[in-house]
């Protein structure tokens, strides 16, 4: 037998063929599947299994209740609530995101001078957690002692009621959530941006396009794919939002700010009815499988875009 | 350990009677007291223990203790700040561990229902008491009260507030009934309270007003000391836990109101929040807008006692032990023109509001060779000398008689007496009673938010809660 062939024998041994896995692959892969499965497929498959019972802190243990938590789900007003506000602030975020995103991204690739340091800072709120964006805000936000309240009255405007009205605590908690992570919508177009062949423009120039047509028939399609990976990013990060909400405003007033994520963690942490919070996670992740699904494949049926 | 097998012991509040040498435990109590009270707080560095000589307090040195309690508020403040006494004087170790409410509530469930409690004294929320005291999960503490082998002879069962045992401390197992029996589960602490009456003293003498006795006096005297700089009153208009509990009950209970008819058990426990008194007392608060804080729907534990701190509202009804710091002038604008009083109540009814306060209690999941030692923990933090301490440096409303009575706290903190008073005709509420409590409540608040916000009228907002809650306790089992 020669050398090589005993080579080929041994490495087939340790590593196996693609049908068969030899041990070294198990090995290496072995620390990263039992993370997995602790960490991430176990407590998937015991928060599935807590869904379909009547856990509450009153029982202690669970009865199997098949699909009761669904079924009472689909009824519950709270629910559609919850199901309403995380939508629209998933749809409102992200838009308002994208466009300030794509803007800023076109604004910093003038390259104009010091515009590195502009960058640099336009980056930190995202650097934040979003509890502490949260309470930070809630303090800016206060009626009576708040920074920014007194900055409008200041210039003799009256301000708007941040939190405590029905109509405008969405609208602050989106405000707010734009303020945090427009910068990554930034930051990923912007490197995009960056990235794309110069080429293209200046036979576009040539062409006699001017800079509107530029943007919409070229920049805008060779963006896309950047795009949607940060507005799918977004979305799921959005959609999943509790922490801020936490922060600031407690899901209020009048459950106008109570998301899902918030719904969940009100029935589990608070009301301690874990069957039925684990019913609205799983509805979440539910939401969330489809969603990003059809957005990714967006994503693949467009690659010449990007080339 | 049966509860028949218990000897009677003293109910706080009952001269005590049990064998110490001659001597009543009060009288044990008493005579250390004059030696202990006096001299445990000359300093947090003194070297005088807290308790009397006699009783080997470092028979369980080395022992480590870990205590799960609340970090809302500020009992684990105090108890840090006791913990190089409590090391000197017992040579025992002990770790806290102080949540927000949520997380608490979730561990302490864990740990009760776990092989093995990690936490071998447990602070639970009066609220709470039927749930996990009812639950089973504490050990019944009448062995160690009553064994004098067990317990310093200075730690004075009988000067427990008798309302606040009866709320977190006693429960008939059988029954399922809290406060009822004499079986103890859990002790008093770290703070018991009640709600009671702030109000500006120079305000009112200027406006020549006497504080309110009755809510028609209350809105008049908000109507007619509210300016521009100061509110002519406050209350919690945030969804806060303490919208219901606080403003509304206290107002539906003190003008005749009765929250729920029948019981869980016979499956015919039904609210009664649409009832004339329960729409009556929303009524009030929505009423009381005009004079309160522009912000007052937003306004919950912290921003109204900033706000009367500063001065900037005339009178409100509150927590005693969250508000006892706007009379304490190290924190207060106004801690000397800050008077108190019982809450006003209807005509013809007499004051009182929601019993509050925490119990602490050893799981009976725990290490059983660490049990003697935690009850010497638990009798040392529920001391008398833990007690004047945590009144003085943190207005805490402790839970003790002698604590609320000692002259030189009282004539410091005058508001102790009525803080005594509403704590000893507090009233339970119902609903403390189904571990559906807190979900509940929040309905309450919600729609009783929504109210003041102007979103729907009184009428509705309590409808709406009364469909809610009757929705909630059908799918509980509570209502047929």
């Amino acid at each position: 037998m020669s050398l090589a062939t005993t080579a080929a024998t041994q490495t087939k041994f340790v590593f196996g063929t693609r049908d068969e896995p030899g041990r070294a692959v198990w090995l290496l892969l072995g620390p990263c599947l039992l993370y997995l499965i602790v960490f991430s497929i176990y407590p998937l498959f015991h928060s599935l299994r807590l869904s379909l019972t009547d856990l509450t802190a009153a029982t202690g243990t669970g009865n199997f209740v098949g699909l009761a938590n669904y079924r009472a789900l689909l009824v519950d007003p709270l629910f559609w609530n919850a199901a309403m506000n995380s939508a629209i602030m998933v749809f409102f975020s992200v838009s308002i995101q994208v466009v300030l995103g794509v803007a800023l991204a076109m604004f910093f690739n003038l390259q104009l001078k010091g515009g590195w340091i502009v960058r640099g800072i336009l980056l930190l709120p995202m650097l934040m957690t979003p509890i502490i964006v949260g309470v930070m805000w809630r303090a800016l936000l206060n009626p009576d002692w708040g920074l920014v309240n007194w900055a409008i009255k200041q210039i003799g405007l009256t301000p708007p009621d941040w939190l405590g009205s029905v109509g405008m605590s969405m609208v602050t908690v989106i405000l707010v959530d734009c303020w945090q992570w427009t910068p990554f919508v930034f930051i990923i177009v912007f490197a995009r941006l960056q990235a794309l062949s110069q080429d293209v423009f200046e036979a576009a120039q040539v062409d006699g396009a001017g800079p509107f047509v530029t943007f919409r028939r070229i920049t805008l399609p060779m963006l896309t794919p950047a795009i949607v990976f940060a507005a799918v990013f977004r979305a799921v990060d959005a959609f999943r939002s509790f922490d801020l909400i936490y922060g600031l405003s407690y899901g209020g007033p009048a459950r106008s700010t109570t998301t899902l994520s918030f719904f969940s963690f009100q029935n589990g942490f608070q009301f301690q009815n874990y069957g039925y919070a684990a019913a609205v996670a799983y509805m979440m992740l539910l939401i969330l499988a489809v969603g990003t699904t059809v957005m990714l494949r967006y994503v693949q049926i467009r690659p010449g875009n990007s080339r | 350990m049966s509860g028949k097998e218990q000897t009677d012991h003293p109910r706080p509040g009952e001269n005590a009677a049990v064998d110490t040498g001659g001597l009543t435990r009060r009288d044990l109590m008493q005579r250390a007291g004059m030696l202990g009270l006096a001299t445990a707080f000359g300093g947090l560095g003194g070297t005088v223990p807290l308790y009397a000589a006699g009783f080997d307090m470092k028979k369980f040195a080395g022992t480590k203790i870990n205590i799960l309690m609340t970090g809302d508020e500020n009992d684990h403040r105090a108890l840090a700040d006791m913990m190089p006494k409590f090391v000197e004087e017992t040579g025992m170790e002990l770790e806290i561990t102080s949540p927000a409410l949520g997380a608490l509530i979730e561990k302490t469930l864990q740990n009760l229902k776990a092989d093995k409690s990690s936490f071998e004294l447990i602070e639970y929320l009066g609220f709470l008491t039927t749930q996990q005291v009812g639950g089973g999960y504490y050990e019944q503490l009448n062995a160690y009260i009553d064994d004098p082998a067990k317990t310093p002879p200075d730690w004075d069962f009988a000067d427990l507030i008798p309302a606040a045992m009866k709320n977190v401390g006693i429960f008939d197992m059988a029954s399922g009934t809290v406060g009822k029996g004499k079986d103890v589960y859990g002790i008093p602490g770290l703070h018991s309270g009640s709600v009671i009456y702030f109000y500006r003293k120079d305000l009112f003498d200027a406006a020549g007003l006497q504080p309110a006795k009755t809510w028609d006096e209350f809105k008049a005297a908000a109507e007619k000391l509210n300016t521009d700089d100061v509110a002519g009153c406050s209350f919690i208009g945030a969804n806060d836990f303490s919208l219901a509990a606080v403003d509304w009950y206290t107002r539906f209970i003190t003008t005749g109101g009765v929250l729920m008819t029948g019981s869980a058990k016979e499956k015919n426990f039904k609210p009664q929040v649409n009832s004339k008194e329960g729409i009556g007392a929303l009524q009030m608060l929505i009423d009381l807008l005009p004079y309160a804080p522009k912000n007052v729907t937003k306004y919950g534990f912290a921003e109204n006692v900033d706000g009367f701190s500063t001065g900037k509202i005339a009178q409100m009804i509150f927590w005693s032990t969250i508000a006892g710091p706007i009379l304490n002038s190290e924190n207060s604008m106004v801690a000397e023109t800050t008077a108190t009083t019982p809450v006003p109540s209807g005509d013809g009814k007499s004051p009182r509001a929601i019993q509050g306060g925490w119990g602490v209690g050893i799981p009976k999941n725990i290490d059983p060779a660490k049990k003697d030692a935690a009850w010497l923990a638990l009798t040392w933090i529920t001391s008398k000398a833990v007690n004047r301490y945590s009144i003085e440096k943190y207005n805490i409303d402790a839970n003790r008689t002698s604590a609320f009575t000692d002259p030189e706290l009282v004539a410091k903190f005058p508001y102790l007496k009525d803080a005594l008073t509403a704590i000893e005709t507090a009233d339970t509420i119902p609903t403390s009673l189904i571990p559906e409590f807190f979900q509940l409540n929040d309905v309450m608040n919600v729609e009783f938010n929504a109210a003041l916000i102007g979103t729907q009228d009184a009428k509705t907002a309590c409808e709406k809660v009364q469909t809610q809650w009757e929705a909630i306790l059908r799918k509980a089992g509570h209502l047929a």
